[in-house]
């Protein structure tokens, strides 16, 4: 190994070790590393931190940057599978809903810096023949994420914004949870089972005809799903063969 | 090719809570540097922000993670990215930092400091080449705040000239990093200076630092300290006038501080180039 990368190596191993270093100098990186971490991870779970509080989302973030070191030199992408951890952490054990929060923020943190298409172009597909519309496979908004939690986590979510008490609408039960931008703000929204039976199917990039059996009881609501999703942006263009 | 920057221009480093501000009053600033990785996201609303600033004013993209000095691979994602942004933009400046902070893909996210040595050199200098190959235009590369000396064959100066003589790109002179750099490891920071060709320096920053029990800590969250002023000063004096840049980044103050700020270096900037002119 070369004297460059033998420095690099034993510098690194310093900067993610647990402990600060003696070396006040050497300290000195050691702790604007972690402030740099945790303020990144700070910035993309807002709502994780109210519920924890400043002193246990700072051990938590610490211990999550050795746990699963940054990867990139863009701190946007620090975070990503900080949900994973908390599910793991031991301090976390008691707040069984915490990882759902997280997972939302992480794709409310995504959806956030997704490209900007234009607005879904309902007259092309109206002028596609009728007989074609099956065949249709519409394509989501790339800012859209879909999320299975087994916690209210958009009741959770909407308490702990700025102004709110915290107190969720409801304590228990399953969400699916669409989130999806207005404007440039990522919002999330919990579905009815026909919308997420809906989404899903688009999502794995079904046709019409495939995500109409999928609805089965509920196909006769299709159309009408389709027009609120469009509305909403969450539908931003299709694929038609031939 | 971008237009070059006027001599004596002055900017500040754009931050977002500044941004509907500036946008309404419009202050009289040359241009505003970005940091590269704020806008790498594909869409969204940083971007959007980013779309009317140039409509408003040149703009200066100042990279923070490309890691020119780690011994890894250069990252291909984030260069494409860098490129992308560039060429979408087409800053007036684009600059990066001579140090590294990667190692074994495990990423630090600081400005690391390098060895000064042939073996750093020899490494680091065709990789400022591919980025310049790849962007399609010259870097500026920035002489860092460093708290530890990793041991060396050269001064830091003579470091940096080669490293910009050898890879063609141009010096983006930190005047503040220069004062930590001379406080904390006891050298001359005039010497410094004056061991930097002219032609070299694109561009000059100026950011505030803390004293600590350990060293002077690099925190861009003071104003430039009054013997940070003098330096500057005699740096005009000796290299001429060149972009000027004003940094803060925590515990961002008022946006007229920071025009403040920028006013002085834009007012001395005018008397030292006077006062080289006397000389002269």
């Amino acid at each position: 190994m070369s004297a460059l990368a033998a420095f690099q190596r034993e510098f690194m191993d310093t900067l993610f070790a647990a402990a600060p270093p003696g070396d006040a100098r050497l300290a000195i990186y050691h702790g604007a590393v972690r402030a740099n971490w945790a303020r990144a991870l700070a910035s993309a779970y807002p709502v994780v931190r109210r519920l924890v509080g400043e002193a246990f989302f700072a051990a938590a973030a610490a211990a999550y940057a050795l746990a699963h070191p940054s990867r990139s030199g863009d701190l946007g992408a620090f975070g990503e599978r900080f949900a994973d951890f908390l599910a793991a952490y031991g301090p976390a054990a008691s707040l069984a809903y915490l990882p759902d929060v997280a997972r939302l923020e992480w794709a409310l943190h995504g959806s956030a810096s997704a490209a900007d298409v234009p607005p879904f172009d309902f007259a092309a597909l109206q002028s596609l023949p009728e007989d074609r519309h099956g065949t249709v496979r519409l394509r989501l908004h790339p800012a859209v994420r879909l999320l299975e939690c087994a916690h209210p986590v958009v009741a959770i979510w909407e308490a702990n914004q700025h102004g709110r008490d915290g107190t969720p609408s409801r304590r228990d039960g399953a969400e699916r949870v669409l989130v999806a931008r207005r404007g440039f703000d990522p919002l999330p929204r919990a579905l009815a089972p026909a919308e997420w039976t809906l989404l899903e199917a688009l999502a794995r990039g079904f046709t019409l005809d495939e995500a109409c059996a999928a609805l089965g009881d509920e196909a006769g609501q299709l159309e009408r799903l389709l027009v609120a999703l469009a509305a909403e942006g969450v539908v931003c263009g299709f694929d038609a063969p031939g | 090719m971008p237009a070059t920057p006027a001599p004596g221009s002055v900017g500040i480093g754009l931050r977002a809570p500044h941004y509907a501000q500036i946008l309404e009053r419009r202050p009289a600033l040359d241009f505003l540097e970005v940091h590269a990785e704020n806008f790498f996201a594909a869409g969204g609303r940083a971007r959007a922000w980013l779309e009317r600033f140039r409509a408003a004013y040149p703009l200066s993209v100042h990279g923070v993670g490309l890691s020119l000095g780690s011994v890894d691979p250069l990252d291909e994602a984030h260069l494409a990215r860098l490129e992308a942004l560039v060429r979408r933009f087409d800053p007036l400046l684009v600059s990066e930092h001579l140090c590294w902070s990667s190692f074994g893909a495990r990423h630090a996210n600081d400005l690391l400091p390098l060895p000064h040595t042939r073996e750093a050199l020899d490494h680091v200098v065709p990789r400022i080449a591919k980025v310049q190959e790849r962007l399609g235009r010259q870097l500026l590369v920035e002489n860092v705040s460093a708290y530890v000396l990793p041991g060396g064959e050269m001064p830091e100066w003579e470091f940096l000239v080669q490293v910009a003589r050898r890879s063609g790109c141009g010096i983006l002179l930190d005047v503040n990093n220069v004062w930590v750099n001379a406080a904390n490891h006891g050298f001359d920071p005039y010497a410094f200076v004056e061991a930097i060709p002219a032609a070299l320096v694109g561009q000059y920053h100026l950011g505030g630092f803390e004293p600590t029990a350990a060293a002077l800590v690099d925190t861009h969250g003071a104003r430039v300290s009054a013997e940070v002023w003098r330096l500057f000063e005699a740096t005009v004096a000796h290299l001429g006038p060149k972009p000027t840049l004003i940094e803060w980044d925590t515990r961002l103050p008022a946006l007229d501080v920071l025009l403040d700020e920028a006013e002085r270096a834009r007012t001395l900037t005018a008397c030292a180039r006077h006062a080289t002119r006397q000389v002269a």
